[in-house]
Parts: C-alpha cells; sequence; structure tokens
C-alpha cells in the first residue's frame, strides 16, 4: 500500500518536472541563449581548423587571418591595401631596383623575450625555398635572386639565395629583375621571420600553444583543436597594446550554423549564408564591399570545340552578367575584366559583352551547330553558390545558343586533382587576392603558372605580364595590362570573367573599429567591444 | 483493404499522379528560370513559391518527386527481389549452405554503405556508358542503392523463413506430399510476407535520403534535374529566411513516407494468411 501510494506522489513530481523542463526548454529555445557576452572578448567563426600555423607551410585563409593577428612581417597591409611599415621602419631601394635594404626597428621582441634579428628573416625565407620543407607557397619569394633554383634544387649552398643580414638590424634583398610590388609581398605571412630554435626543438608540435612564440599584436593562448582557438592580447607586442584582451575563434563549418549562433549572441562576426542575405540588408549588421576576388569559367583550350576561339567568344558573348547578382542575392558585381575593381589597373571597358546575336554568328562562323553538337560539360566543386551559377549558364547557353549543358560537381580535392590531371571542358574557379598588386591575378594565366588550367599559352601574354610587372610608371604600366587583358578577356579568351565576389558580413552592435576591407583582412588590433 | 489502406493507396496515386503531370497542372517548366521572381513565398502564380533561380517550385517538386519515387522504388525492388531470394533460399535450404551464404552477407554488412554506394555508382556509370546521361545516373543509384540494401533483407527473409519451417502447418503440408519450390513459394513465404512489405515500405524514405547523399557528392542526379532529397537540402540552407524552400519537399517526403506506412499496414493485415477469417 505504502508502496504503491509513494510510487504515484513520485509519479505526479516526474509529470511536474517534465511540464516544467518543457517550458524551460521552450523558454531557452526562445531567448537568447548567450546571457552577457564575456567583456573584452571578441568572439568570431573560422570556419575551419586551420591546416597548420606554420607560417611557412600555411596557405589557406584561416590560417592566414590567425596569423595576421600573431605575427607580422617587414610590412604590413595598411587599412587603404597599401604596405605600411612593420618591422621594417624604414626602407630604400637602389637604383637599378635591384637591392632592397630594409631597416628593422630595434624594440622589437618575441612574446619569449628573444629579440628580432635580421638573420631571423634569412633563416626564415631560407628554410622557406628549402626543397625539403616543400613550402607550397615557396613561389613568393621567386623574385629573389637564385630562390627559384634553390627551391627547384639547382642551387645546394642556401647562401646563394639573395637574402642577407648586413647587420643585426638591417636586411639585405636581392632580386632577379626590378619589381616595383615587393613591399608588397612582405606583408604575406610566408615572408615572416622564422624561429628556427624554435622548429629544431619541438618539431611539427612548435605551433602548439606551449612552445608558439609570436611576436604580433596577440599570442596564441588555447588551441582545441577542431573546436576553437583562443588569442591573448601580446604583454610584449611593440605596437600600440590591443583593446582586445582575448578573441576566440570557434571551428563552425556550417554558415548557416555559424549564423543560429551569431542570432544567439554567442559569436561576433559571422559570414552571411546567401540565402540569408536579404533578411539582413537594411540592418545596422549588415556590412558588405566587394572583395579583390574574381569568379571566373575556363576553358580547356585542348578539348574541341572549345580549341576554336570563335567558339569560346560565342560562350562568352552568350552571357547575361547581371543575371548573377539577383540569383545570387549577395551584392557581386559583374565584371568582363579580368582584373576585378578596386584592384589597380583595372579597366571598366575590357570584357566581351552580352550579346546573343554576335554570338550565334561566332558559333555559325565556326561552323559549329549547336543543336547537333553533344552536351558541353561543366564541372564545379560541390557548393551551393556554384551550383546556382552552373545552373544560371546552363539555361542561359540553352536560351541564346541552343547548347545542351551538363552539370557535375565534385568534392573540392577532388576537383582541384581533376584540375591538374585532366581538366575538364569547362570548369569553375575563383581567384582571391593575396597582395593587392594586378601582377597577382594576371600571372595566373602566363605559360609558367601551376594555376592556369587552361592548356592556353601565349608568348605575347606573358611577354606583356613580366614587362609591366617591372614597370615603374604608372601610366605605362596601364597599357601594358590594358594590352594583357584584352588578350585573355577578348581576343584569346581561355576564361570567361563572371562576377567579382562580395564580402557579406553580419557584426554585432557590441563590435566596435571592425572595418572590412576588400582583400579580406581582419586589423583586430584596433576592434574593441563594448 | 482497410479505411487507411484505401487513405494510403489514395495519397500514393496523388503522388505518382504530381509526379508525372505536375508541369502541366502548374504551367511552368521545372527549369524555366524567372530571376525577377527568385526566391517569391507561395502565391496564386507560384502555388510553392520559387527558388533561387526563379524556378516555380511546384514543378520542381513535381520533377523531383519523378526522381525520388523513381530511385526509392526502383532500388527497393532491386533490394527485396535479391533479399528474398537469397534469404529464402538460405533459410530453406539451411545447414552448411546456410552458414556459407549467411557469412558472405556479413561481409558485404561490414562494408561501409555510402563507400559501396559512391564504388557502385561509379562502376554502373562506366558499363552504362551508352545510356543518355539522365537515365544512366538513374539506373545507376537504382542499382546501386539496390545492391547495397538487399542484406538486411536477407537476414530478415531467413530468419522467418527458419522460423516457419518448424511450425505445424509446414509439418501438415509436407504430409501431404508438398516439397521443395512449391512449399517455399505457396506456403511458407505467403505466411511471413508481413514483415518483408513493411522492410519494404521503410525502405522507400530512407532511399530517398541516400540519394540525396549520393547527389551531393556528385554522383546523383544534375541539375536542373533535382530530387526531394536534394530539393530538401538545398532549402535547409536558407531555413530561416526562406522557409518554402524546405517546407515542400519535406512534407512531399512526408507524405509519401506516411502513405506507404499505411499502405504497407493495410496490405500486411491483407495478405497474412492468420488473420484472413
Amino acid at each position: 500500500m505504502t508502496r504503491g501510494r509513494r510510487g504515484g506522489l513520485a509519479r505526479a513530481r516526474i509529470r511536474r518536472i517534465r511540464v516544467w523542463a518543457a517550458v524551460a526548454l521552450l523558454a531557452a529555445a526562445c531567448r537568447p541563449l548567450g546571457g552577457e557576452p564575456p567583456p573584452g572578448e571578441l568572439r568570431i567563426n573560422l570556419g575551419t581548423e586551420p591546416p597548420s600555423l606554420d607560417w611557412a607551410l600555411a596557405t589557406d585563409g584561416t590560417s592566414f587571418l590567425l596569423l595576421e593577428q600573431l605575427m607580422r612581417g617587414l610590412t604590413r597591409m595598411g587599412p587603404d591595401l597599401r604596405p605600411q611599415p612593420a618591422l621594417a621602419e624604414r626602407w630604400e631601394v637602389s637604383d637599378d631596383g635591384l637591392v632592397w635594404t630594409f631597416h628593422l626597428r630595434r624594440d622589437v621582441v618575441w612574446s619569449d623575450g628573444v629579440p628580432l634579428e635580421a638573420e631571423q628573416f634569412v633563416r626564415g625565407w631560407r628554410r622557406l625555398l628549402s626543397p625539403q620543407t616543400a613550402a607550397e607557397y615557396a613561389y613568393f619569394l621567386y623574385p629573389v635572386k637564385n630562390a627559384r633554383a634553390f627551391n627547384a634544387g639547382e642551387i645546394d649552398d642556401p647562401s646563394a639565395v639573395g637574402v642577407r643580414a648586413r647587420d643585426r638590424h638591417t636586411l639585405e634583398v636581392e632580386l632577379e629583375a626590378p619589381l616595383v610590388y615587393f613591399p608588397s609581398l612582405t606583408t604575406f605571412m610566408v615572408t615572416f621571420p622564422g624561429r628556427l630554435d624554435l622548429v629544431e626543438r619541438y618539431g611539427v608540435d612548435w605551433t602548439e600553444p606551449e612552445h608558439f612564440e609570436t611576436l604580433g599584436a596577440f599570442v596564441l593562448e588555447e588551441w582545441r583543436h577542431e573546436y576553437k582557438i583562443v588569442l591573448r592580447a601580446n604583454p610584449k607586442y611593440y605596437g600600440p597594446p590591443p583593446s582586445l584582451e582575448r578573441v576566440t575563434g570557434y571551428m563552425v563549418d556550417m554558415d548557416s550554423t555559424a549564423l543560429v549562433l551569431f542570432e544567439q549572441g554567442l559569436i561576433d562576426i559571422v559570414r552571411l549564408p546567401a540565402l540569408e542575405i536579404r533578411r539582413f540588408r537594411g540592418r545596422p549588421e549588415y556590412r558588405t564591399l566587394p572583395l579583390l576576388r574574381g569568379y571566373y569559367y575556363g576553358f580547356n583550350t585542348k578539348l574541341p570545340p572549345f580549341d576554336d576561339v570563335r567558339v569560346r567568344r560565342a560562350l562568352a558573348h552568350a552571357i547575361d552578367r547581371r543575371e548573377f547578382p539577383k540569383v545570387l542575392q549577395g551584392g557581386e558585381l559583374p565584371s568582363g575584366s579580368w582584373l576585378p575593381p578596386g584592384m589597380p589597373h583595372h579597366n571598366a571597358a575590357i570584357g566581351l559583352p552580352f550579346d546573343p546575336e554576335r554570338a550565334r554568328a561566332l558559333l555559325a562562323e565556326a561552323g559549329v551547330d549547336a543543336s547537333t553538337l553533344p552536351p558541353v560539360r561543366i564541372v564545379y566543386n560541390t557548393d551551393q553558390t556554384h551550383k546556382l551559377v552552373a545552373e544560371s549558364v546552363q539555361a542561359q547557353w540553352r536560351e541564346n545558343l541552343g547548347l545542351a549543358v551538363e552539370l557535375e560537381n565534385r568534392e573540392w580535392k577532388v576537383f582541384l586533382k581533376e584540375l591538374v590531371s585532366r581538366p575538364p571542358p569547362i570548369y569553375r574557379l575563383g581567384w582571391g587576392a593575396d597582395f593587392p598588386d594586378p601582377d597577382n591575378f594576371m600571372n595566373l594565366f602566363t605559360s609558367s603558372s601551376a594555376n592556369n588550367h587552361t592548356g592556353w599559352s601565349d608568348a605575347r601574354y606573358d611577354r606583356l605580364v613580366a614587362e609591366a610587372s617591372r614597370e615603374l610608371d604608372p601610366a605605362r604600366r596601364q597599357v601594358l595590362y590594358d594590352r594583357a587583358q584584352r588578350i585573355l578577356c577578348e581576343e584569346e579568351v581561355p576564361i570567361i570573367p563572371f562576377f567579382v565576389t562580395s564580402l557579406n558580413l553580419a557584426v554585432a552592435p557590441r563590435v566596435h573599429g571592425f572595418e572590412p576591407n576588400a582583400m579580406d583582412i581582419y586589423f583586430l588590433d584596433s576592434v574593441s567591444v563594448r | 483493404m482497410s479505411a487507411g489502406g484505401w487513405a494510403g493507396a489514395l495519397l500514393v496515386a496523388g503522388l505518382v499522379a504530381l509526379a508525372l503531370a505536375g508541369d502541366d497542372v502548374s504551367g511552368y517548366r521545372f527549369d524555366a528560370q524567372d530571376t525577377e521572381h527568385a526566391l517569391e513565398g507561395p502565391s496564386a502564380a507560384h502555388w510553392m513559391g520559387a527558388d533561387a533561380l526563379g524556378r516555380d517550385l511546384f514543378a520542381r517538386v513535381a520533377e523531383g518527386g519523378r526522381v525520388s519515387l523513381l530511385v526509392a522504388i526502383g532500388s527497393t525492388a532491386v533490394a527485396m527481389l535479391i533479399g528474398i531470394v537469397y534469404g529464402a533460399v538460405s533459410g530453406y535450404v539451411g545447414g552448411r549452405l546456410d552458414g556459407w551464404m549467411m557469412r558472405a552477407v556479413d561481409a558485404v554488412y561490414s562494408l561501409p554503405d555510402v563507400l559501396v554506394i559512391v564504388l557502385l555508382t561509379e562502376v554502373f556509370h562506366g558499363v552504362l556508358d551508352a545510356v543518355p546521361d539522365l537515365y544512366r545516373r538513374l539506373l545507376a543509384l537504382v542499382l546501386a542503392l539496390g545492391l547495397v540494401g538487399w542484406v538486411s533483407v536477407a537476414r530478415l527473409v531467413r530468419g522467418l523463413i527458419l522460423q516457419a519451417r518448424e511450425e505445424a502447418w509446414v509439418e501438415a503440408a509436407r504430409a501431404v506430399g508438398v516439397r521443395g519450390p512449391r512449399m517455399l513459394l505457396r506456403h511458407i513465404l505467403p505466411n511471413v510476407s508481413g514483415p518483408i512489405l513493411v522492410t519494404a515500405t521503410l525502405r522507400v524514405p530512407s532511399a530517398i535520403l541516400a540519394e540525396s547523399i549520393v547527389s551531393f557528392i556528385g554522383l546523383g542526379i544534375q541539375p536542373p534535374f533535382s530530387s526531394w532529397g536534394v530539393l530538401a537540402s538545398d532549402g535547409f540552407a536558407a531555413m530561416r529566411s526562406y522557409p518554402h524552400l524546405i517546407l515542400f519537399p519535406g512534407l512531399a517526403i512526408l507524405v509519401s513516407l506516411f502513405a506507404l506506412h499505411l499502405l504497407g499496414e493495410s496490405l500486411r493485415e491483407r495478405l497474412d494468411p492468420r488473420q484472413r477469417s
């Protein structure tokens, strides 16, 4: 009896608890979970685990974002995307444009108290270029004398590479040929000074928080792999101390999930998924601006019918680029020229315009009957945006030319392998600026570029691009780039530039001093939270 | 048939009709783009709204239904056919053959599904090279999903038959001279058809989902063709801004699952000899 009654009470209590639990869950679902955000801490989404924080080996955007906070180079990109003095307080170049001398600041120490010396640059650059390191971005220093030969294993002596420490605080760099934008190159992470003593002592673990020493505005406090990375303000930083005490970067791989966390007040800055942008338009959290990032379709010019330049030009004329921003909704800028708006020497007049009549005439001229042609294959990497673009192109070519188009998507790594081993007839790719100089874009389609998957090579184009990289006079440089762009985008058309991607961010109102820029570099040392 | 069974049959018939006649009813081609009306919600012009390329979602759900139902029902049929024959032989013959056949099933079972589906789809793409793209992709999906699905069916059927073999009515049939295939086909299989049918109806929704996974990695149906699973996973990315993009494909999957369940349940009752009066 008693047992039964007690059981009944317990059941009633459980029922009540259940009701409360349901109410609590409902309340939790309706109210932001975050509560008060931690003072002095900025929370961002990194998207993925950085493959490596070793700046000689890193190649991806996540590593770059973090290393920009943790480290400094000889120069640093300013908000206007021009190189500013950083570890080098000033520099000069010899009259023949071949020898650059960088004078280092004397007050810089690493987070373990070791002072900065010119020799650390020399060792770091030799490590980057050494064939044993096998760094993908070693080519960044190819303009340096003998760097390419040393990297290719043709020279064994590292001291032959044109970088020397003239004294503790003077670094001398000798180039193969004059290069006007060299101080832009030295903003990039792979050119940062190296601490080879740490690399030798700890091996691959030297980038773990307990061993990692850096000299930027922040240091690495915590790295919970596949979950989050925490940066802490560096008390030994030579510049003005950052206002933020901490930066936490979460690794949420889906933008839509990250957005939910943003709306719950758990993350301060997120990238907006394409289809959510419309909802944020007009809200104070919304920030947008065009990036130095081009989106294009490339042809495999070795495969018929795309070995015929008239067919390539016809397909370019049959694209109405104004469709893309309507479909993607992300503030994309249609652009028929390869150099994106915002890049020096951009010329909006270049590019093949939408002209379906001309397109049909060109096809007829080439003797191609679109209705009997086997379906044209477009290959793209799996992604919502790329799929929408491909479906739009498929519909446009069908409508304007009567062309049958088949689409195929691939996982990113598989896609990259295929681009190298057997490039598809038509593929999509994008290119984001590593440094804001036209050479970074134009160089992509030279004969020797590893990123040129079109099979197209043109000696005139190669010559123009090489000449422009040495040209100091902006007016003459413009002429050279215009000529090269006309070959690329109007005459030979191994690629069809589509549009320039825009950055679409949601930034919480508590974040101040965050200014997005066209290269998507985060200057977190000037950000504060309130 | 019970009222639920009729309701299920009607719903399935309705879905099939929608899949077959969707474009004609809505007046839009499933791949006709009109970016002026992109992402619009449901209206008199677009009953289920429009997607990011301004395509009519109703026409796309109908077209997606063609792919999803074809792949799901086709691959289930393949899986059931192989599974029932294999399981029945294994369970009925028994003994050492049963042991070997079941070890083979264990071996196949231990392979990860997605990996095998990917491999098989690639193989069928190669084998079916002469078939036009869309049909080749459909056929490859049907075969690959079917060839992965038969294992659990075989196990189930074998278990059911082992159990049935020992029952009194089988003894009785044997006593009047029924033997071999006739015993299996006329007496045992009809008696165990209930659970088999239920499994079949359960396989259909999981085949719809498996199809969307395969399509996501680029081996399934390619745009502009679509399927319910692909439409739903596309819509999921924009769930908060444009709920109609996931609502209608999701409803289509839900309704088909529900209808097949009702139908399966009712068929089970009808086919089970023990429940015949």
